[in-house]
């Protein structure tokens, strides 16, 4: 009840015990006496009187977390289970201090942007001047901000579920969930005190419905967050700097006129970064130190057994014959691609899925004595020649080693070979629930010589005590190849990571391997790198995934598969360069239309 | 608050809610929640609306609160070690072994089963949830008070009654917000017999020490004014006190508050004159919002709430 108003809006509603007057010619001085009413309330009932010890305890905690000028940055006082790091303490300083809480986080990756967004929104929490806050993120990233804010901020974040969740004060939601009804109407009617945009550069195109949304949102705080803020066009920038301070750089056609030559060169550049001086800090990072430990990558060669080759080259051709009936039809094609890499896999993948397409067929369907004719084949596999290879490779580190398989079935076998071989292996998949995960982890580094995983993504898998890894078969979508990658190299990894792909030759998967590793060099390019690559190459016109799934099943036979992936390479190579202009492989994001190097500073990370 | 004030703290929570210490060190406590504080503390609303509506003997939890973090492991690891060791010692004893073909035999069995149950452990230290909770907790039943001093022993003279003045003690707190924040905090006490008005009445009052009950041989003095009144001396004087700081905070807030709402003219005004007729509407009302969402963060403001407040009977006329 003595809850101080934090907004005006608030003041307003709690009416009549509020009293206002005029204490300096620019400012009002309100008086809350709901307390007053209170207590001659319960004087004429005669009570009930409070503690004198809890009295006094209450004037202790509120001395405690008195603020004390307007200047300091009191989240500090109440981290204590983290240690930002210098720039990003300047940056929350900044935002807080000099702009007005409005501003553009466009640090380079890797140097903690959400750091920053949670220092500063715990900044206003503690201030009391931020309570109704509402984070957007992709719909990836929501369970991992929730777990940070927890966790490193003690900030009670709760990821948005249901429509009752927008009830609560700090919500993390996935703009595509927000901008729905009957989400939407609850979210434009509310007065956010502050607002966050994760992976801002989504934004850049007015046209879309989620600036538009983004554009209707009621704040008074905003933070937009993103690493690339102009990285195509200028006027992306343009558009993001509207949603925070519309003005800032002029009415359009101003804009146009003053900053731009050309919708991909700038013109007074001093001009414009002055400009954006006032919205915009982009911390990068330094030359000098090392950042991260290195990687190798090794590609190991696998000649199937004649067993194994048969039943690829019989499920090939069955995969054939079925896009030779369907007259080209791709969508009912997709899924008999994956019947081709699991073969590559482990036959136990395989069987499964054939198994799952004879009960979909029909009972006098001709298919299904073709399907178990591929089962035939696989009854004749007596071993898995990767999984042996695999074994030797583990046997030879003598170190914690990470498996990432694609497939259930693959990682089930996986478990069981090694369980027969005396090898300790334990399991981690997504459909673990989180204390299960966390037990797995502990096991892997405790007890166990192996971790068998089917799932890279996801949060708190973090790995940096192992650096082997063997991808017993790659993911055709290489954002998942460079999570797996993430887990165990990365800040805090001391030694060198060591990768193996196994690829088992005259098969799909050597020409994936071959396009991952060596077109576009995925194994070594910098965190946040693929990222851009992927977003140009894909162009809005469908994943590599499915690309390559198509590239597959049109090319009739291999001179024409190899033929059709080359173009391919190519085109992701050529991206690849015009992405890493000219910098080495460790070097900073890619470079943007306009330098930004006076909005930040220069900072070396070291592991 | 380091983590030696969080200590007292609730050491001082504790014994006032009647918890029940089962184990203290300077880095921790151990303790059985009295019902009171298990309502405030342990968010179980559902709990206890089902033991008030069957009218049930209410099971309080206990819980782990750790003061000092650091302490506390450091502690805690110094411990564990020698069992550590003793199990392995253990593990080839005829017992262990025993245990070993049980568990065989009969599976798996889980340590929750056979242990006690299960102390939530809670990490207090300033800026915890938890610790905000407990703040929140004093607050609730920490707000309004009715007290009166306690006589010295020396002077209980049974025959003569010691006169007491009835006060107004409230602890105002002042918020000076625009886009930014400071606060003060001003503890007035003010007569009710004759509207002598105090500051710093709360350190005053530490200073004493007060019960809920009337002592004996003690007469009040007679109300010389109105709470009415006695609230407008209170007021009067912080505006007073107020009125004679520095504003220039605010004539920054206005200057920026000023700047910014021409940005947004110079934004939205050719917008509005080139906009369609179907689009005006929709342009005027984002321009509205965004002029109110301006004022919002900028408008330079001064707050008063109370923290606490309470009638105060001390001795002496004044």
């Amino acid at each position: 009840m003595f809850n101080s108003p934090t907004s005006q809006t608030a003041s307003n509603e709690s009416g009549s015990a509020i009293f206002t007057r005029k204490l300096h010619s620019l400012v009002d001085l309100q008086c809350d006496r709901t307390w007053f009413e209170e207590l001659q309330n319960r004087l004429t009932r005669g009570g009930p009187w409070d503690d004198w010890t809890l009295y006094q305890l209450t004037m202790e905690a509120e001395q405690a977390k008195r603020i004390e000028s307007f200047e300091q940055l009191l989240s500090l006082r109440s981290l204590p289970s983290f240690e930002p790091m210098p720039h990003q303490i300047s940056t929350a300083r900044k935002v807080v201090h000099e702009m007005g809480g409005r501003a553009i986080l466009a640090d380079e990756v890797g140097l903690g942007k959400t750091i920053e967004a949670g220092l500063i929104l715990k900044e206003y929490i503690v201030r009391g001047l931020a309570k109704r806050i509402l984070i957007l993120v992709p719909a990836s990233l929501v369970l991992q901000w929730v777990r940070e804010l927890n966790q490193k901020f003690g900030i009670a974040a709760v990821a948005q579920k249901k429509e009752h969740t927008w009830g609560y004060d700090v919500v993390v939601a996935s703009i595509d969930t927000a901008k729905r009804e009957p989400h939407r109407d609850i979210v434009l009617g509310t007065d956010y005190d502050l607002i966050i945009i994760d992976e801002a550069h989504k934004l850049k195109n007015k046209k879309t419905t989620n600036y538009q949304f983004a554009n209707q949102l009621r704040k008074k705080y905003c933070l937009l967050l993103t690493a690339t803020p102009i990285q195509n066009d200028l006027d992306e920038l343009y558009n993001l700097i509207t949603l925070l301070k519309p003005g800032q750089l002029g009415g359009q056609s101003e804009f146009a006129a003053n900053f731009v030559v050309d919708k991909r060169l700038p013109k007074n550049e001093d001009q414009l970064q002055e400009a954006l001086s006032t919205v915009m800090i982009r911390n990068r990072r330094g030359d000098g130190g090392i950042h991260f430990t290195k990687r190798f990558v090794k590609n190991i060669p696998i000649e199937l057994s004649a067993d194994e080759k048969a039943l690829y080259d019989a499920v090939t051709g069955f995969v054939r014959e079925r896009y030779d009936e369907s007259g080209g039809d791709m969508s009912s094609m997709l899924s008999l691609v994956t019947l081709q890499r699991e073969v590559c896999s482990s036959r136990d993948a395989v069987f499964l899925t054939l198994v799952n397409l004879f009960k979909k067929t029909a009972e006098d369907s001709p298919l299904r004595p073709k399907i178990w004719e591929l089962v035939d084949k696989i009854k004749n596999i007596k071993a898995n020649t990767k999984a042996e290879k695999a074994m030797e490779l583990v046997k030879e580190f003598g170190e914690k080693v990470i498996i990432f398989t694609e497939y259930r079935a693959t990682q089930e076998y996986l478990l069981q070979f090694f369980r027969a071989q005396n090898m300790v292996a334990v399991p981690y998949r997504g459909g673990m629930n989180r204390g299960k995960k966390d037990w797995m982890m502990d096991l892997f580094r405790g007890r166990a010589q192996v971790l068998i995983a089917t799932e890279a993504g996801g949060e708190g898998i973090n790995l940096q005590f192992c650096h082997h890894m063997i991808n017993f078969d790659l993911p055709w979508n290489p954002m998942r190849v460079e999570q797996r990658i993430g887990r165990v190299h990365r800040l805090g990894q001391t030694e060198d990571v060591k990768i193996y792909n196994l690829c088992t030759l005259g098969t799909i998967e050597e020409h994936i391997v071959n396009l991952l590793h060596e077109k576009i060099n995925l194994f070594e390019l910098v965190i946040g790198e693929l990222d851009h690559i992927l977003e140009r190459f894909e162009n809005g016109e469908g994943t590599l995934e499915q690309k390559l799934a198509r590239v597959l099943i049109e090319a009739g036979n291999d001179d024409a598969l190899k033929e059709k992936l080359s173009e391919l390479g190519s085109s992701l190579s050529r991206i690849r360069d015009e992405v890493q202009t000219g910098s080495s492989a460790y070097a900073a994001a890619p470079d943007l239309l306009v330098k930004l190097d006076s909005l930040g500073e220069s900072v070396e990370v070291r592991p | 608050m380091n983590e030696k004030q969080v200590h007292k703290f609730i050491n001082r929570y504790l014994d006032a809610t009647e918890c029940q210490i089962l184990e203290k060190s300077p880095a921790h406590f151990t303790v059985k929640l009295s019902p009171h504080a298990d309502r405030e503390l342990t968010n179980r609303p559902y709990y206890w609306s089902f033991v008030d509506r069957v009218n049930a003997e209410p099971e309080t939890m206990t819980f782990l609160f750790v003061t000092d973090k650091q302490k506390y492991d450091a502690a805690l690891e110094a411990t564990a070690t020698p069992p550590a060791e003793q199990g392995a010692e253990a593990a080839g004893s005829p017992e262990a072994a025993a245990n070993a073909a049980l568990g065989r035999s009969l599976g798996f069995v889980h340590g929750s089963l056979a242990a006690p149950a299960r102390i939530p452990r809670e990490d207090l230290y300033f800026g915890a949830r938890k610790l905000d909770q407990v703040f929140d907790a004093a607050k609730a039943k920490g707000s309004f008070v009715y007290l009166f001093q306690e006589p010295d022993k020396r002077s209980s003279n049974p025959f003569s009654s010691t006169p007491y003045t009835a006060w107004l003690g409230v602890n105002l707190r002042v918020e000076f917000a625009c886009d930014r924040k400071r606060e003060e905090i001003h503890s007035f006490g003010i007569s009710l017999a004759t509207g002598t008005c105090l500051e710093h009445f709360h350190e005053r009052l530490l200073t004493m020490k007060l019960s809920p009950r009337l002592p004996a041989n003690v007469h009040i003095t007679k109300n010389g004014i109105s709470f009415n009144k006695a609230l407008t001396i209170a007021e009067q004087t912080l505006e007073k006190k107020l009125r004679s700081y520095d504003y220039s905070w605010a004539a920054d807030a206005t200057a920026r508050l000023e700047e910014e709402l021409e940005r947004i003219n110079g934004y939205y005004e050719p917008l509005l004159q080139n906009a369609l007729d179907e689009n005006k509407s929709a342009v005027e009302e984002q321009f509205t919002q965004r002029q109110a969402e301006i004022r919002w963060q900028y408008e330079p403001r001064v707050t008063v709430s109370a923290i606490n407040c309470g009638i105060f009977h001390l001795e002496g006329i004044d």
